[in-house]
């Protein structure tokens, strides 16, 4: 996933110097919708977690492992967000008693996925007001380009 | 100053932005298009290099063109289209329309002042 934003790409400038660039301008804009883009991508893991809350076989002989979303920041600079990698949550399947279940070990257990719907229902709500916040973020920053606009008038 | 009037600027500009909104509105309605990659602009970059190439350029042949962008995270489809990018892209774009056209209308009112002048 590429969503990185750069700012000012003045070849002559030496590294370090701080400068107002006319580059600059649309700069929150990529900003915020890295933003979104990421949450859209939390999004997409929380339900894939929560439609296999219940499988029991992801092949490999195993349930379903829950997916964990890794964020990161280009670098320390002014920056937008980036989907660093998912990763496979390692903790503990559990395990539930269900002899008639096809999946059953010998003594009627039942390997069961480590994801927890109240778990993922919180990263939901966190997602949805992450991106909400985003969204916002990019709302204003277009009213206050258009108050500078209206000086033009 | 070059010879190339800021009306002209302005006009090669808006030009570019309504292209921009064709790309923009031809790649939200691919969204879902398999094997469909998104569209974008070129613009800034020819104008710069027109400008750099020392001041006088014809207006008349000078086009902004559309091209593919290879720097997107292709989906499994095949299809480069995001809505949110998309959507960042149109803010952009109705952002630099407005200043241009507000520009433009000051230029204008410019040029009526000059002939009302009595």
């Amino acid at each position: 996933m590429i969503f990185v934003y750069r700012p000012g790409v003045g070849k002559t400038e030496p590294a370090g110097v701080e400068k107002m660039k006319v580059d600059n301008v649309f700069g929150p804009i990529d900003i915020a919708v890295s933003g979104l883009r990421s949450q859209n991508k939390q999004m997409e893991i929380v339900s894939s977690n929560i439609a296999n809350a219940r499988t029991t076989n992801a092949g490999k002989g195993e349930p379903y492992r829950r997916l964990e979303a890794v964020f990161k920041s280009d670098s320390d600079e002014i920056a937008g967000v980036e989907l660093e990698r998912i990763t496979r949550d390692m903790g503990d399947f559990s395990r539930v008693l269900d002899p008639g279940h096809p999946e059953a070990d010998e003594n009627g257990y039942v390997q069961m996925p480590n994801v927890s719907i109240p778990i993922e229902m919180m990263t939901l709500t966190q997602a949805t007001r992450a991106y909400q916040a985003n969204a916002a973020v990019l709302r204003r920053y277009q009213q206050m380009v258009e108050t500078t606009l209206e000086l033009l008038r | 100053m070059s010879k190339t009037s800021i009306v002209e600027l302005l006009e090669a500009g808006l030009k570019a932005e309504a292209m921009r909104q064709r790309a923009i509105a031809n790649n939200t309605a691919n969204l879902q298009t398999p094997g469909y990659r998104r569209l974008n602009v070129k613009f800034e970059q020819l104008l710069n290099k027109a400008i750099e190439s020392g001041g006088e350029f014809d207006f008349e042949e000078f086009e902004p063109e559309f091209y593919h962008p290879n720097n997107t995270a292709v989906k499994a489809d095949g299809n480069d289209v995001n809505l949110e990018v998309e959507v960042g892209e149109l803010v952009k774009n109705s952002l630099r329309h407005k200043a241009f056209i507000r520009l433009l209308n000051k230029k204008y009112s410019q040029i009526e002042r000059a002939i009302d002048l009595r």
